[in-house]
C-alpha cells in the first residue's frame, strides 16, 4: 500500500481539523460585569435612555451616543459608535423602525430589545406611495411605520414596562427596587397622559396643523383633529408652502401649528397673520440643553394648555 | 566488541543498497500503524473537542453529519436549509440562546461563515488587529485566512461565484476587512466571517440599488405609473457596501423566512436543554435537532473499525515483510560463506561472527525504529497539516 494510499485512508479525518496543535476550550460568553457590576445599557434614542436611567438609578450606566444636534431617528453611527452599542449588556431599541440603521449593522442578538415588540399591534403603518419591481421578487415598497410611539404615553408606559422587564432579566437580584422606579416612572407618564387628555378635549374639534409627520400617536390618542405638512423650523417656508397651508386652512381652519421646535420669528409672525398661533410641542428624541425628558414633555403639554 | 560493531556497521555500509531496503521495511512497519493511530487519535481530539463545546444544533431534517460537518467545521457540502425563523423560535422558548449559522458561500478555498456577533464570544475569538464586524459587508478573518489570503486590516476580500459558469448568477460581493482574529487553531483560523445579512446580499436576497423614484435613475426605469416603478435589466445594483450607498440595501418581507444552513443552540442549563431536544423530538415538522458529540462519536467509530481492518492488515503485511526479511538474511549467510570463513581463518571464533550478525541485525532494527520514532513526532506535529494540505490541493 503506497503512501498516497493512507493519505485517502486518513483524508476522511484529516479534512474535517486544522493543524495539529490543541484546540482551546472554547468559551460561552459570559456577559462581563464591571467591578462595580454596572449594568451598561445603550439606547437609539433619549427618550428610551431616560426611562433606563429612571429604573436603573445608580445600579447602572445609560448612554446614548448620538450628537445632540441630530434627530437620532435619521442618525447613522459609525463604526466605533456601534463598537460601543456591541459591548453594552442591553441594547433599547425603540421598534416601529426608528434608526433604520439598526438594521445594516451587527449588533448581539441576544442583547437586543425591541421595546415595542409587545404593542406591534398598536403601531401605525405609514404606507408608501410609490411601490418598485426589479428582479424576481415582485412588487415591493419602502413604506414604514410611524416610529414616535413615545408620543401616546400609554405606549411609552409599555415601552418602560419592556425596559424594566429587559433589565430584570439581566439582574434579577435587584428586581424589586426595578419594579418600584417602575411604578413611578409609569405614574409619571399616566399623569402626563391625564394632562394631556385633558387639554386635547378642551381642544375639541378644534383642528391643529402640524409642522412635520411626527405626531401620529399623539393625534390617534387624544383624538387631536390634525393636518400634517413638512415644514422645519429652522428653514424659512417657501410660497408655495404658505399658498399649501393656506389652502389646508380653507378646508380645516386651524389655529394652532404644534412645532418639533421653536420657529424662526419671521415664521411665527407670518402665521399669526394667518390666525395660527405657533406651539411648541418637542417629541423629546433626543437629549434637551436643560432638563430632562419629562420636562420636555410638561413643557409641551403647558405650551399647549396656553391656547 | 568494537571490532564486532565495526565489522558490523561497514557490512551495512558497504551494502547500502540492501540495508536501505531492510531498514526503509522495519520503519514502515513500525510507523504505518503507529502514524495512523496518531492521526486518528489527534483527529479525534479535535473533533470531539469542537463538538463537545458546541452543545446542540438545529438545521432542516436531513443528514446530521452533513449538518454538523458544516456548522462545525465548515465543509463544503451545504445540509439541507433552514430559516432564520427557526433562530428566533429558539430565542423565543427562552430555553437557549441562538446563534445562526449560513456556511455557503467562499472566498476562493475559504469558507465564508456567516454568523451573528454572539458567535466570537461563544467560540472565544479575539481581536488580534482591527475591530469586529460593524455594518453590513464588514468581515473579519481568521488568522489563518488573513495569511493564505494575504489580506489584512484595510484590503478586501471578494465572494466566489457558486459555479463558474453561472453568467446570470449573483454578483460577486466586495467585503472590507476590519478585523483579524488570533489564531484558536480550529476551523474558525480558515474562516472569513460576516453578519448572515451580509451572507444573504452574497446570495442576492438583499441588495442595494439607486433610488427609482429619483430621476437619475430614469434610464433604469422599464414602466412608471402613479403608485408603481418597474426597473429594467440596467438598474445598477451595488456590488460593494460604503457608506455612500449602504442606506439604500435592503431586504424584502420578513428575515424569519431567509436561509440559514444551521443554528446552534446554547442551553441556559442543562434542563433547558433537554427540553428544548425534547421539543424538536415531538415535533413533526422538517427540522432535527442534534447533538454534535453524538454525530462526532458515531463518525469517530466508523474511522476506528476502518482503521482496525487497514492495523490487521499492516500486520499481515508485517508478518511477511519479517519473513522475507528474514528470508533475505538467511541468504545473504549463503553468500556470505568465504567472508565467513575468512573470518574464521584469521582467529574469529563462532561466537564473533554471530555477534557481527546479531549486531547488524539490532542496527537495521535500530535504524528503522528510529527513522520510525522521528516520522511519528513529525506526524503529531504536522501529519494533520500535511493531510489537509494534499486533500486541499
Amino acid at each position: 500500500m503506497t503512501a498516497k494510499s493512507w493519505i485517502k485512508v486518513v483524508a476522511v479525518t484529516a479534512m474535517l481539523q486544522t493543524v495539529a496543535c490543541g484546540e482551546r476550550a472554547p468559551q460561552e460568553r459570559e456577559r462581563e460585569d464591571r467591578a462595580d457590576d454596572l449594568l451598561r445599557v445603550i439606547t437609539v434614542n433619549y427618550p428610551l435612555a431616560y426611562f433606563a436611567e429612571s429604573i436603573l438609578g445608580d445600579k447602572g450606566n445609560v448612554s446614548f451616543p448620538a450628537p445632540a444636534d441630530v434627530d437620532p431617528a435619521y442618525w447613522s453611527p459609525e463604526p466605533a459608535d456601534i463598537t460601543t452599542y456591541q459591548q453594552a449588556d442591553l441594547i433599547l431599541l425603540n421598534g416601529a423602525g426608528y434608526a433604520a440603521w439598526v438594521a445594516n449593522v451587527t449588533l448581539p442578538r441576544s442583547r437586543l430589545v425591541d421595546t415595542t415588540a409587545a404593542v406591534a399591534d398598536q403601531l401605525i403603518p405609514i404606507e408608501s406611495d410609490v411601490t418598485h419591481t426589479h428582479g424576481p421578487t415582485g412588487d415591493h415598497s419602502h413604506g414604514g411605520t410611524a416610529f414616535t410611539t413615545w408620543l401616546d404615553f400609554d405606549l411609552a408606559v409599555a415601552q418602560a414596562a419592556a425596559v424594566a422587564d429587559a433589565i430584570v432579566a439581566v439582574r434579577p437580584s435587584h428586581e424589586a427596587e426595578f419594579r418600584a422606579a417602575l411604578d413611578g416612572l409609569a405614574a409619571d407618564l399616566e399623569a402626563l397622559d391625564a394632562d394631556l387628555m385633558a387639554v386635547a378635549e378642551a381642544l375639541g374639534d378644534q383642528t391643529v396643523v402640524f409642522s412635520h409627520p411626527v405626531y401620529q400617536y399623539l393625534e390617534r390618542r387624544y383624538n387631536l383633529q390634525a393636518i400634517s405638512v413638512h415644514w422645519e423650523p429652522d428653514e424659512l417656508p417657501e410660497e408655495a408652502q404658505w399658498r399649501e397651508l393656506q389652502s389646508v386652512l380653507q378646508r380645516h381652519p386651524a389655529k394652532i401649528m404644534i412645532w418639533e421646535a421653536e420657529p424662526l420669528g419671521e415664521t411665527r409672525r407670518r402665521l399669526t397673520e394667518f390666525g395660527v398661533q405657533s406651539v411648541v410641542f418637542s417629541p423629546g428624541g433626543n437629549r434637551p440643553e436643560t432638563g430632562d425628558w419629562l420636562d420636555v414633555m410638561k413643557a409641551g403639554i403647558a405650551s399647549l394648555r396656553s391656547q | 566488541m568494537n571490532g564486532v560493531l565495526y565489522l558490523a556497521w561497514r557490512y551495512l555500509a558497504y551494502n547500502r543498497w540492501k540495508t536501505t531496503i531492510l531498514v526503509g521495511s522495519i520503519m514502515l512497519i513500525i510507523y504505518l500503524p503507529v502514524g495512523l493511530n496518531v492521526v486518528v487519535e489527534q483527529s479525534g481530539q479535535h473533533l470531539n473537542a469542537r463538538a463537545q463545546a458546541t452543545p446542540l444544533l438545529v438545521g432542516a431534517k436531513g443528514s446530521p453529519l452533513e449538518l454538523s460537518l458544516n456548522s462545525l467545521y465548515f465543509s463544503l457540502d451545504t445540509p439541507e436549509l433552514t430559516t432564520y425563523a427557526e433562530a428566533t423560535s429558539i430565542i423565543e422558548t427562552g430555553l437557549a440562546e441562538a446563534i445562526p449559522m449560513y456556511v455557503r458561500f467562499r472566498s476562493r478555498a475559504q469558507p465564508i461563515v456567516a454568523t451573528s456577533f454572539e458567535y466570537f464570544g461563544f467560540r472565544g475569538l479575539e481581536l488580534a488587529e482591527g475591530r469586529m464586524p460593524a455594518l453590513l459587508g464588514e468581515t473579519v478573518l481568521g488568522a489563518a485566512a488573513a495569511e493564505d489570503l494575504g489580506v489584512g486590516v484595510g484590503d478586501a476580500v471578494v465572494s466566489s461565484p457558486e459555479t463558474a459558469f453561472d453568467l446570470a448568477g449573483i454578483y460577486p460581493l466586495k467585503m472590507n476587512v476590519v478585523g483579524v482574529l488570533a489564531p484558536n487553531f480550529t476551523s474558525d483560523d480558515n474562516a472569513i466571517f460576516v453578519d448572515v445579512k451580509t451572507a444573504w446580499i452574497i446570495e442576492g436576497l438583499g441588495h442595494g440599488h439607486e433610488d427609482l423614484a429619483n430621476p437619475d435613475a430614469s434610464s433604469a426605469v422599464l414602466n412608471r405609473t402613479a403608485d408603481n416603478i418597474v426597473a429594467n435589466a440596467s438598474l445598477v445594483q451595488f456590488n460593494e457596501i460604503t457608506e455612500d450607498n449602504i442606506d439604500s440595501f435592503h431586504f424584502h418581507g420578513s428575515l424569519d423566512g431567509y436561509p440559514l444552513t444551521g443554528v446552534i443552540a446554547v442551553p441556559h442549563d442543562d434542563k433547558s436543554g433537554v427540553i428544548l431536544m425534547g421539543r424538536y423530538l415531538d415535533s413533526e415538522a422538517n427540522k432535527q435537532i442534534v447533538r454534535p458529540r453524538d454525530v462526532v462519536e458515531e463518525l469517530l467509530d466508523t474511522i476506528l473499525t476502518i482503521q482496525q481492518f487497514i492495523v490487521a492488515a499492516v500486520f499481515i503485511v508485517a508478518v511477511a515483510t519479517i519473513a522475507t526479511a528474514a528470508l533475505v538474511f538467511l541468504l545473504s549467510l549463503r553468500l556470505r560463506r568465504r567472508e565467513i570463513d575468512t573470518i574464521g581463518k584469521i582467529g574469529g571464533g563462532r561466537w564473533h561472527v554471530a555477534s557481527m550478525l546479531l549486531a547488524e541485525i539490532i542496527i537495521v532494527l535500530l535504524m528503522g525504529g528510529t527513522l520510525a520514532a522521528g516520522l511519528t513526532a513529525l506526524t503529531w506535529q504536522y501529519g494533520s497539516a500535511i493531510v489537509e494540505g494534499v486533500v486541499m490541493s
